[in-house]
């Protein structure tokens, strides 16, 4: 059996991951109180990287990672090349375009201003709308921008409304489901494509018990 | 290539000469003639002859007479336009080339050593497999981690004529099997009107593995004359390549970048390597469009990516 190395983003979705990855009895390697990111399974040569959620695209890509866990939103935003091989039930949300209450700003002739931290998923999608825009690029408090009036909407990951709602904002439109996905690089899962396939089979009976 | 030191620049070119001259003289006594590819290309009429090519992605040059002109972004796309016009119908090449192809990536222009075989106006039967076996022998000699990925478009190709898809569902659809994403596919087609095909369609990821296991579960799936087509060409390169049966994986969903493959297309890869070292197929119908449809196939070689796996392995 050929070895693995499967990316698993830190934070809360990974904690999730980590928890069906132990559940199908192969991630019993990882311990996560440890400040170790690199973990070892020896009965089943598998070797688990762990990684910044934005990074596990880049390892994935480059070969370095043969599968990886990451979220739908930081696919969307990347232009890479690899397999989008299982959409999981863990890390689910929506990505929707959000502003004041009462005042929507979806004007045709006016160039909308649009705060996200997706510059590219926001411009295709007003794209395909025909609405002209501007897109600030923000990394974080996303919801401040049309507050401030350094916006007219955000666009953003919404998984309660909670964040939005104490700020006095809205969602205007949901845009796409998020969810986590495995994704593979392609040539290994050309060489290790039996291997890859029953890992995917093992996590996703542990994923859809939820 | 950026190199820090002149010295392991030398060492590199050293091995790259050494290389391309193994390749060179291996088709040459194979009977394969040689051809210099031009650098230069009219932009308009290799964009009129090749759709595909993206344009934002070619690298231009005006002429002094304010004509366009850009460097090579695809070298078969050169010959069988330079050939074409002038064909006898009797003709058979057998040619090889080392050329580069040029592109734009974003931050640069891309510069790509390759080598490339085309095989143009042989009519006989075994053409497929002789093409193949050349690929195998030239990659073989150099690793024994490799692999081959067998398709044939003509699979593909035969569910979508037959469920005559609107253009944006056909190219949503075709981006879905180009990730392999099994689940928004099945999304996606449950959206649109029920066409038998689709039977086949929907499993189409699974499809792949040796070929009694692709036989094995297209068993009650919908299947029309042209896909039977293809899988016969498959089932001939099968029972050709025996010997070597694990290191061939058949996948019919591929998808290739260049529509003008029509019938088996064939990827190789190393392993270690984080690209395809070869790709080719046939593209009988891209010499179509200059009249009369006269048989083709070839592959290149990305001679960087083989050097560099090459040396990665010892």
């Amino acid at each position: 059996m050929m070895g693995l190395t499967i990316a698993i983003p830190k934070g809360r979705l990974g904690n999730k991951a980590i928890e069906i990855l132990k559940a199908a009895g192969i991630g019993s390697a990882i311990e996560e109180d440890s400040r170790k990111l690199v973990f070892k399974s020896e009965n089943r040569c598998i070797e688990f990287i762990l990684l910044k959620n934005s990074d596990v695209i880049t390892y994935v890509e480059n070969g370095i990672a043969d599968i990886g866990i990451s979220g739908k939103d930081m696919i969307m935003e990347s232009s890479g090349d690899f397999y989008e091989l299982y959409k999981m039930n863990i890390g689910r949300c929506k990505m929707s375009v959000a502003g004041f209450k009462d005042k929507k700003a979806f004007k045709d002739d006016t160039i909308l201003k649009v705060a996200t931290k997706y510059p590219e998923t926001a411009r295709r999608f007003f794209n395909s709308r025909g609405q002209k825009i501007k897109i600030i690029k923000l990394n974080g408090s996303i919801e401040l921008a049309p507050i401030l009036g350094l916006s007219d909407v955000i666009v953003d990951i919404v998984e309660t409304g909670n964040t939005l709602k104490a700020n006095d904002l809205e969602v205007f439109e949901d845009m796409y489901d998020i969810s986590a996905v495995i994704i593979s690089n392609k040539i290994s899962y050309k060489f290790k494509r039996k291997e890859i396939k029953e890992i995917i089979e093992l996590i996703r009976k542990e994923d859809s018990n939820d | 290539m950026n190199f820090l030191k002149i010295e392991d620049e030398m060492k590199y070119f050293q091995r790259m000469f050494i290389l391309r001259k193994e390749i060179e003289n291996f088709l040459y006594k194979e009977g394969y003639m040689n051809i210099e590819p031009s650098i230069f290309e009219e932009y308009d009429e290799f964009t009129s002859v090749n759709s595909r090519i993206d344009r934002k992605t070619t690298v231009k040059i005006l002429e002094s007479n304010s004509d366009i002109l850009i460097l090579s972004p695809d070298i078969t796309t050169g010959i069988i336009n330079k050939f074409m016009p002038r064909w006898d119908y009797d003709l058979m090449l057998k040619i090889f080339y080392y050329g580069k192809t040029y592109k734009h990536n974003g931050t640069g222009i891309r510069e790509n050593r390759e080598m490339g075989v085309e095989i143009i106006g042989d009519k006989s039967p075994n053409i497929d497999q002789d093409t193949l076996m050349t690929a195998e022998r030239i990659i073989n000699r150099y690793s024994e981690n490799y692999l081959f990925e067998i398709g044939n478009s003509k699979f593909l190709k035969g569910i979508m004529t037959a469920c005559s898809f609107n253009k944006e569902d056909y190219d949503n659809i075709l981006d879905l099997l180009y990730l392999k994403n099994n689940q928004e596919l099945s999304d996606y087609l449950s959206e649109l009107k029920y066409r038998d095909p689709m039977s086949t369609l929907l499993n189409i990821l699974d499809l792949e593995g040796t070929y009694e296991e692709i036989i094995g579960k297209l068993e009650g799936l919908y299947l029309n004359d042209m896909m039977k087509d293809g899988l016969e060409e498959l089932k001939i390169i099968d029972e050709h390549m025996k010997n070597i049966t694990d290191k061939i994986i058949y996948d019919l969903s591929m998808v290739s970048e260049l529509s003008y493959y029509d019938g088996i297309i064939f990827r190789g890869y190393i392993q270690g390597s984080n690209t395809e070292i070869i790709k080719g197929g046939r593209y009988d119908s891209f010499t179509e469009q200059f009249g009369v449809k006269i048989p083709a196939i070839g592959f290149t070689v990305e001679l960087d990516e083989l050097l560099k796996a090459v040396y990665k392995e010892g």
